[in-house]
């Protein structure tokens, strides 16, 4: 559990500015700009995931429903009405899932476990299939091209920056919940949750709302794609993207906050590198996952500060 | 009405292995659909290579989709059995097996479509009451019902049955009581994958096996399960032949939306009753 | 800090992986970056395109390239999924340096593709994916499609129906699709040529399964019930073949006469149903395997069964025109970096292809990009030249390609919006 340490914080907030933040002005391509935007709104959509299953508990298959719903806010406000809307889009997406998941969450968060899974998988289809098939109102499997937003994001470099900027504020506000007591609440409704209802919490209220934090900020991360892309597509909202984002969250550790954003970064990467080079991306994806969860659950960066701690008291044993 | 019974039929056949598992061994087996897959391709190449007839071809393809069951249960699944967060795991677990086995069929089988005929003396059709019926869905109808009666009457009546449910509800009683519930846990879940291998085999000679049937089966066999309640065989039964005929008549009434219609039917169930409409415990929560 | 270490270490690794093509040496290349779907129901497609696309490169490089340049074929997998394909094809403009952008099986990548194409100004030539927007309502300039798309299907479709309602009359049809995009702009297209031809007909029936739908039978008894005169179909693929083996018992083929006019004819549709596949279906698809008769079509496909040990399906002959006008166009101009003289030289570029006829060859409308071809469309019939198929096409009714362009009318009414 990681409620101490902000300084620790302070360096990954360091580094992450630093790094993305030089990215424009090192005169990267596009390419790489593209890839850092992705690796950015992936790895928010990512963390805000793992506010519901590393904190929470919750294995939702289902937030690729919210993620669309942000992207679908934007492409289809500009779409019908102009560039002018993307604002206007992305707060719309994050009121929808708002509202959404209010409705949602209240009808399953009344089970648990594996059921509770199911349930979001199969709310995330419903909402697909409606959107795939209404083609006419959502372009359906064609998605929506030229989303352009206009006014000073519809340059690239200033909608990068300001895409940084967003989803460093939304990581930071989400560690800060973490860190507070509501945080140490998940935790707790996460390890025992009938001890939690024992001392007069509600295990439920809680759970919403998280849920409902979570998929706002994970249609906030989806509206942003949908500027870097400039299209989207039906894949936004199908299960296997809410599969991606929960591979991603385990590759870099689950126990750890920033693990789902730095599992994030190495899919999108690798994804890159190995598809360039074979078309049996799945099946080393896939054997990579059987290893991590079979051999090193607790992901990249868990396994590495384990291996810390112990190389740590190894060092501690050795001078006492 | 009689439209909707093959594909019912179709649906509990898949979706029979997935409850078996789900409900009675507790395990959420996502890779159901790839065991599917499996099937029909062990099926084709049982004939390829053989020229057998086709239901010994359904056999083979049923032992060998267990088969590769038991060695997943045996190599992997059962390493995370007792982690806390067991239920998550085993869903990313089952989840990587799709990536693999989906990719391991196009790297032995190609990515053509192939093709399973349908089996002699089963290609026609009769004339009952007016109504054309093919006779390989009669088959496969007679073959669904067939099998709910036995899954039911093993689960309930038979010691081996209760065996297994009670190893999914508490494995240390088990263990305590001299009961072997590794090998169980494993019987049960090769059980399953044989299932889902039979209905790959039974379907294919009504489609093309093609490779990525394995994602395109998983949601339709979860809400049956989910309708249904999951771990009831009777409950998986009845509701797919609900939704069989749901589908059906949306088709004829709302054909603008009968695709989105399965969907519907799950959502109603699941406000009205979560733990599915013939689930024999509820699973609401604290 | 660790964290901060395992970042560094991945900036590193991606900005050496990135570099590293820039060591070799600088040879005379035209580097063509293509992608298609290799998994799933389409892999089979995206496979074909690969193929007959690296068939065609080695023709051309070992005639000594075009113009003193060698091709280089490069391929991703698609995945079919949009925004996977944009970032792969922005990698292939700004790290590899792609001259062209070359592919795509599905509508949706293409149409994402097309909007990177136009922002970099590169030239996309679009092989297999059938939406009729790509050369209408989303045109633009750098866009070039390869194989037809649905419009022109339809319009043979529509014709050929008009011919057989002057020879044996039909008043009724309905129309069996998928129900996404691809299902519903074939049967919007098909309704407009025929108004378009003036034929007369009567809907009685419309029947919309999801796609990738395990069981026809609802749909089946519906047709059977409505007795339509002509069943227009737009399904594709194992659909196709599901749709076909599970209406057959019902003796649907001989009560209803059957048209599939853009994928229905695909090979790989007869491959998969062998000697179960109904005798007078009126299908058609984008390219033939044996028609037309002529030696370069017979030659293009024994090759391709000699290099891959299979038949091709037509997306295959879409990559393999693509290489080819890629090829013609270079050779006209002399440099592959001369963007805009090589979309002069396309537009309204004549090339020869397996799948034109002795008098005719095919051409690019230099309004629309799209190709002009005749299409051929065909009954099913007995035929084992093509293994593991039992039937093939046979009793040809051929349509001209200009008859099958969409009308000015058409393309203002859609730019327009």
């Amino acid at each position: 559990m990681e409620i101490k340490g902000s300084h620790k914080d302070f360096i990954f907030w360091a580094v992450l500015f630093i790094v993305f933040g030089s990215l424009p002005l090192t005169g990267s391509s596009s390419y790489h700009l593209m890839l850092a935007s992705h690796v950015l709104l992936w790895g928010l959509f990512a963390v805000a995931f793992n506010m519901l299953w590393g904190v929470t508990g919750m294995l939702s298959f289902g937030q690729a429903l919210y993620f669309g719903v942000g992207g679908y806010s934007v492409g289809l406000m500009i779409k019908y009405l102009g560039g002018a809307w993307f604002v206007a889009g992305l707060g719309l997406g994050m009121v929808a899932a708002a509202i959404l998941s209010i409705a949602i969450g209240l009808l399953i968060i009344r089970v648990s476990g594996v059921f509770f899974t199911v349930l979001t998988l199969a709310f995330g289809q419903l909402v697909w299939q409606i959107t795939f098939r209404w083609y006419e109102f959502t372009g359906g499997d064609d998605g929506i091209q030229g989303i352009i937003p206009s006014g000073i994001l519809s340059n690239k470099i200033a909608y990068y920056y300001i895409t940084l900027v967003v989803v460093i504020a939304s990581i930071w506000l989400l560690r800060r919940l973490s860190r507070s007591p509501m945080g140490v609440l998940l935790r707790c409704v996460r390890q025992n949750p009938s001890r939690v209802s024992f001392v007069g919490q509600s295990v439920r209220f809680a759970q919403l709302r998280i849920y409902v934090i979570s998929s706002v900020f994970s249609a906030l991360a989806g509206s942003l794609m949908a500027g870097i892309d400039n299209s989207i597509h039906t894949d936004m909202l199908y299960w296997t993207t809410s599969g991606e984002v929960i591979l991603m969250s385990v590759l870099g550790g689950i126990g750890q906050f920033f693990g789902p954003f730095i599992g994030a970064g190495v899919f999108i990467v690798i994804q890159d590198i190995v598809g360039a080079k074979t078309e049996y991306w799945p099946l080393i994806i896939g054997l990579v996952m059987m290893v991590i969860v079979l051999l090193f659950p607790r992901g990249l960066v868990g396994e590495f500060q384990a291996l810390k701690s112990r190389l740590q008291s190894l060092i501690a044993d050795h001078r006492g | 009405m009689v439209s909707g019974l093959t594909l019912a039929t179709l649906l509990f056949l898949v979706a029979s292995g997935l409850t078996l598992i789900f409900g009675v061994g507790n395990v959420f087996n996502f890779a159901h659909g790839s065991f599917y897959m499996l099937g029909a391709y062990f099926a084709y190449q049982t004939i390829a290579a053989c020229r057998t007839n086709f239901w010994i071809a359904v056999l083979a393809a049923g032992l060998g989709a267990g088969i590769i069951g038991m060695l997943a249960e045996f190599l992997f699944l059962r390493r995370i059995y007792g982690r806390s967060e067991e239920g998550g795991f085993q869903i990313l677990l089952t989840y990587s097996f799709i990536l693999v086995i989906d990719d391991l069929v196009k790297i032995i089988w190609g990515t053509e479509y192939k093709t399973i005929m349908r089996p002699e003396g089963l290609k026609g059709s009769v004339e009952l009451l007016g109504l054309t019926l093919p006779t390989y869905n009669l088959a496969i109808i007679g073959i669904g019902f067939l099998l709910v009666v036995v899954a039911w009457f093993t689960l309930s009546r038979t010691r081996p049955g209760r065996i297994a449910r009670a190893t999914a509800l508490d494995r240390e009683i088990m263990m305590a009581m001299g009961i072997n519930v590794p090998l169980t846990m494993t019987l049960v879940f090769g059980t399953a994958t044989m299932l889902g291998g039979f209905a790959g085999a039974l379907a294919a000679p009504l489609r093309s096996v093609t490779p990525g049937a394995g994602i395109e089966v998983i949601i339709d066999s979860l809400i049956v399960v989910v309708i249904g309640g999951m771990g009831n065989f009777w409950g998986a039964w009845f509701g797919a032949l609900i939704l069989g005929e749901v589908i059906a008549f949306a088709v004829v009434l709302v054909p603008e939306w009968a695709s989105v219609i399965s969907y519907v039917v799950m959502v109603l169930t699941l406000i009205f009753k979560p733990e599915g409409l013939f689930a024999p415990r509820s699973v609401r929560k604290v | 800090m660790r964290k901060q270490n395992v970042f560094g270490i991945l900036i590193v690794s991606v900005l050496v992986f990135v570099l590293a093509p820039f060591a070799q040496a600088q040879e005379k290349i035209v580097k063509i970056g293509s992608l298609f779907p290799m998994t799933g129901r389409p892999g089979l497609y995206g496979l074909d395109s690969v193929d007959a696309a690296e068939m065609a490169v080695e023709e051309i490089n070992a005639k000594g390239g075009v113009a003193g340049y060698k091709l280089e074929f490069i391929n991703s997998d698609s995945k079919a999924k949009p925004d996977y394909a944009i970032r792969i094809a922005k990698r292939y403009i700004d790290e590899d340096k792609v001259h062209f952008l070359f592919g795509v099986v599905s509508s949706a990548v293409g149409l994402a593709l097309t909007e990177v194409s136009k922002q970099n100004k590169k030239i996309f030539i679009g092989t297999d994916h059938a939406s009729t927007q790509l050369t209408v309502d989303k045109f633009q300039p750098y866009y070039f499609r390869v194989s037809n798309n649905t419009f022109q299907s339809m319009a043979a479709g529509a014709l050929y129906l008009k011919e057989l309602a002057e020879k044996k009359p039909w008043s009724t049809i309905a129309y069996v699709g998928p129900d996404y995009a691809y299902g519903h702009d074939q049967w919007n297209e098909l309704k407009y040529n025929l108004d378009r031809f003036g034929v007369k007909y009567k809907i009685v029936g419309e029947y919309w399964p999801k796609l990738f739908a395990p069981d026809y039978t609802p749909f089946i008894t519906s047709i059977l019930k409505d007795k339509p005169d002509i069943l227009i179909s737009g399904l594709w693929g194992g659909d196709s073949v599901a749709f076909i083996k599970q209406a057959t018992p019902y003796g649907l083929f001989e009560k209803v006469l059957f048209c599939s006019p853009d994928a229905g004819g695909n090979y790989e549709v007869m491959s998969a149903t062998g000697s179960e596949l109904p005798l007078g279906l009126v299908l058609s698809a984008r390219h033939h395997n044996n028609w037309p008769d002529t030696a370069a079509n017979k030659e293009y496909v024994q090759k391709f069964f000699k290099r891959t040990g299979r038949f091709p399906t037509y997306a295959a002959e879409g990559a393999y025109t693509g290489i080819l006008a890629i090829a013609q166009a270079i050779e006209k101009v002399g440099n592959p970096d001369d963007t805009e003289a090589l979309v002069k030289a396309m537009e309204g570029m004549k090339i020869k292809l397996p799948e034109d006829p002795d008098d005719f060859t095919s051409y690019i409308d230099p309004e629309t990009h799209q190709i002009v071809q005749v299409q051929a469309v065909g009954v099913t019939v007995p035929n084992d030249q093509f293994p593991p198929a039992k039937r093939m096409l046979g009793e040809w009714k051929i349509y001209k390609a200009e008859d099958l362009l969409p009308p000015k009318e058409y393309i203002e009414m859609k730019r327009k919006k």
